[in-house]
């Protein structure tokens, strides 16, 4: 009988409204999710077009690119998961830095002369270590005789005697800064040469460090040797491809460099992730051999919208030959402007009220306040960018620099919310730990407190730095260009940004054929820019959260 | 720099030649404690000392009018019930508690004769003279050699560094374990040496007076064996107030005893022998024999 059998078993409780209940939230989760990708499939699509390939294309890269890795994926999973996830973050590691140095690599074909660059770092370089030199005897000089030295050594290395300061009383420069020397030397290296000197050494050093570790001297110098000859490799193969020896320094040191270093250091110091590395190798060669199968037995690849030429040439007055270039050169110096200027402003905010700051109203005021910044509109901030630069202070419309204060302004109460979320997850018991082996206030925030929340600050930040290179609004309020021909020569000039000229091609006055190959272009490259920039977040929190 | 840093320098010679009495209490001390055998008749003169001690947190009392006398290299312990006080007393010596909003001490507590409560006093000077150890390990996720050597940095203090933190991580019983990876994280070793290496660091400036809250209730046994036999060995040098609630710890380590009892009362203070075989109070060997607690 039914009543005796639960007698003598427990039994059954309904489960019914708590199984609903937990799809409805599945659903709940999935359900922008799915949107967003269809839509993104869908442009993708759109943009890369796939099935105008050769349907031998196809094939030959699924015989020599997508089996090969599946097998490699496979048999690394077999031997160890922790293997196949350094193969896997090696492949992401390589697309990413890659995609970095396409960016660097532009600002210094474009914008910075590689002559002003050197001669810039050495106007740095030589207070740095002033600065360094006066700070390491710091129980015999006095704090204030410090900072003198140090902003003196800056002062007189970038603006020469009596520089800015004198042109304001009239007085014209008498001593050249260092800066001003060394840009003006009439003799210098080759270009390439001067872009290896100074990226050559540091990313060599970082990565010696990272592989050689504690090892003995000759691994140091060997791994070290190693970097510096991709490096000048870089610059002294890349004609052979067709490519500028600039760009092609940058990107050996930027792209490939870091990659290359990374797998050393899994390669020595992890053995059992070795076979790990089996998989990016696969990747890399089976294109390479794909690549080259397709063009010898002439299968046609896909007519992608995005294509070399998209990222390389400018707008054109028909959409086939439209090109992205000056609006991702624009949106990289928006980035490098809104960085400059919202983050020390928005992580000193976030260390004093989280450090410093008397719990009284004053500071609750400020608190709520800070929340609501984050909830303004965007286009008030175009609007406050407009009135208070181009109307109030005369600037000229829609410059670098103004389209960089504007957003800073838009995410600096995001980078202070974020930042001081990371700084708040600092444990009590290490600051009490500082505090109580006598530290003063300085010394805590300086020594325990910022290095340990550092990778967490620096993901919220790269973050509200994804937020603002995505905005459109703020730069149309203050009249930054919607199609600009080339790249901007510095923050004075005006310049266009990704997400504007891909909203000027979809606006009505371009006509249906951008918005057709143009816009879905533009889109995949903005949102692989973006899914770039959030990964390199999302490691960063992982790895700070494996260190916990 | 004001006088109150003279007073309560980081500098460890500068603050026995500050005050006066200070060195002639130095003298007294150590005669005292050549002549006198651990059954202590006459008590050497204290180090840390409190007249009518209050701290209320808000409107709580935590501590109500405790005197007492510290003496120098000794072990001290506290013990007593949850919530008693101990942590407060504790973290009054080295003026943690400042960093407590709600919390405001009355009355006097001084070390070597200076009120640490004086206006003059710099907290952060003070504490550079007295060491600390936590309940809860918390070494900075730093390097080990970077943890041993953080007070020197930022106290400034002259020598060779590499010596003080091989000497600190020797006296510290930790040198042998972890002298081929000082540049590892001290966050990668296990709970028992990261408390030690935390004793390490305390150390390793050279502080005066060793204060510790629980340091081994965190700890396995084999790891608070290690912990207690090294407190027993800094006490040569230092003095050491240890907090507590496991009775035979105290026991087993400490020269003198102090018992708090709920109310933040200090109930009973004496020699560690005669506290817990003959205690005065008989609220103080209920808790003592377990009857309450
Ligand atoms: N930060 C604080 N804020 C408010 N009250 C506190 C704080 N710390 C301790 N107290 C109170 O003070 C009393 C003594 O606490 P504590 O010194 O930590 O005791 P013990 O260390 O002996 O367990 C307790 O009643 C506790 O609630
Ligand atoms: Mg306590």
């Amino acid at each position: 009988m039914a009543t005796n059998n639960e007698i003598e078993g427990f039994g059954r409780v309904s489960r019914t409204a708590g199984t609903l209940f937990r799809y409805l939230l599945l659903a709940a989760t999935l359900f922008g999710l799915v949107f967003v990708t269809i839509l993104l499939v869908y442009v993708a699509n759109d943009a890369i077009r796939p099935l105008t390939a050769d349907p031998g294309w196809h094939l030959t890269f699924f015989l020599t690119l997508v089996i090969p890795t599946l097998a490699a994926g496979a048999y690394a999973n077999r031997r160890d998961i922790a293997a196949l996830r350094t193969g896997v973050f090696t492949i992401g590691f390589v697309v990413v830095a890659l995609m970095f140095s396409g960016g660097a690599a532009m600002i210094f074909v474009d914008i910075v002369e590689p002559l002003t660059w050197l001669a810039f770092l050495l106007a740095l370089a030589v207070p740095t270590a002033v600065t360094m030199a006066v700070v390491s005897y710091d129980h015999r000089v006095s704090f204030v005789a410090q900072f003198v030295v140090t902003v003196a050594a800056f002062y007189l290395s970038l603006f020469g005697v009596p520089g800015p300061l004198g042109s304001l009383a009239g007085v014209s420069t008498m001593v050249p800064s260092l800066f001003g020397f060394v840009a003006g030397l009439p003799f210098a290296p080759a270009p390439w040469l001067m872009m290896a000197m100074t990226f050559g050494p540091p990313v060599a050093y970082v990565g010696s460090r990272y592989v050689a570790g504690d090892r003995d001297r000759r691994t140091h110098v060997l791994v070290g040797a190693g970097v510096l000859a991709v490096v000048l490799a870089g610059g002294a193969l890349a004609p052979f491809a067709g490519v500028d020896p600039v760009p092609g320094v940058v990107v050996a040191a930027v792209g490939i460099a870091p990659p290359l270093v990374y797998a050393a250091g899994t390669a020595v110091n992890r053995p059992t992730e070795r076979v790990g590395l089996l998989v990016p190798a696969t990747v890399v060669v089976g294109s390479l051999v794909g690549a080259v199968a397709v063009d010898v037995v002439g299968f046609a690849g896909p007519q992608s919208w995005v294509d070399w030429a998209f990222l390389t040439s400018s707008h054109s007055s028909t959409a086939a030959e439209a090109g992205f270039y000056p609006a991702i050169g624009g949106s990289i110096l928006l980035m490098l402007t809104v960085a400059v200027l919202a983050f020390p402003v928005g992580i000193g905010a976030a260390v004093y009220l989280e450090e410093y700051a008397p719990n009284n109203r004053f500071t609750r005021i400020i608190d709520v306040n800070i929340s609501n910044l984050a909830g303004v509109p965007s286009v008030v901030y175009g609007l406050l960018g407009l009135g208070l630069f181009v109307t109030y202070l005369n600037q000229p419309p829609g410059t670098v620099l103004l389209g960089g204060a504007t957003l800073g302004l838009l995410i600096l109460p995001i980078v202070i919310i974020s930042a001081r979320e990371a700084i708040r997850a600092v444990p009590e018991e290490t600051r009490a730990a500082s505090y109580g082996m006598g530290a003063t206030k300085w010394q805590t925030v300086k020594n325990v407190v910022l290095p340990r929340s550092f990778s967490g600050i620096l993901t919220g930040t790269i973050l509200a730095l994804g937020r603002a290179i995505g905005e459109t609004a703020p730069l149309i309020m203050i009249g930054a260009p919607n199609v600009k021909y080339s790249l901007p020569a510095g923050l004075s000039e005006a310049a266009s940004a990704m997400p504007l000229q891909v909203y000027a091609w979809s606006s009505l006055y371009a006509g249906d054929d951008f918005y057709q190959k143009a816009v879905p272009a533009g889109v995949v490259v903005l949102v692989a820019i973006l899914l770039a920039m959030n990964s390199i977040a999302i490691v960063l929190r992982n790895k700070y959260q494996s260190t916990e | 720099m004001s006088d109150n840093t003279s007073e309560f320098s980081a500098d460890a010679g500068d603050g026995e030649t500050a005050d006066p009495t200070a060195d002639d209490m130095v003298i007294e001390t150590d005669v005292a404690s050549a002549t006198s055998s651990s059954e202590t008749t006459t008590t050497p003169d204290p180090i840390i000392r409190s007249r009518d001690l209050d701290v209320f947190y808000g409107e709580e009392q935590a501590l109500d009018s405790i005197d007492i006398d510290i003496p120098e290299n000794r072990v001290t312990a506290i013990i007593g019930p949850s919530g008693c006080g101990k942590s407060t007393f504790l973290r009054c010596i080295n003026r943690m508690n400042d960093r407590i909003e709600a919390c405001r001490v009355e009355g006097e507590l001084s070390l070597r004769g200076k009120n640490v409560y004086d206006p003059d006093v710099d907290p952060v000077a003070l504490r550079r003279r007295v060491g600390m150890v936590f309940q809860e390990p918390n070494p900075f996720p730093k390097s080990i050699y970077d943890n041993v050597a953080y007070g020197l940095e930022i106290q400034d203090v002259e020598g060779d560094h590499d010596e003080i933190v091989e000497q600190s991580l020797k006296r510290a019983a930790l040198w042998d374990e972890v002298s081929h990876q000082l540049d590892s994280s001290g966050l990668e070793l296990s709970g028992g040496q990261q408390q030690r290496l935390c004793i390490a660091r305390a150390i390793a400036p050279d502080p005066e007076v060793l204060l510790m809250d629980e340091p081994a209730s965190a700890l396995d046994p084999v790891a608070t064996s290690q912990v207690e036999d090294l407190i027993e060995e800094l006490a040569e040098d230092y003095t050491v107030v240890i907090v507590t609630h496991n009775m035979q710890q105290a026991a087993r380590i400490s020269d003198k005893t102090a018992v708090f009892l709920t109310g933040g009362e200090l109930v009973e203070f004496g020699d560690t022998d005669q506290i817990f075989e003959n205690p005065e109070h008989d609220r103080v060997e209920d808790y003592i024999t377990g009857k309450f607690g």
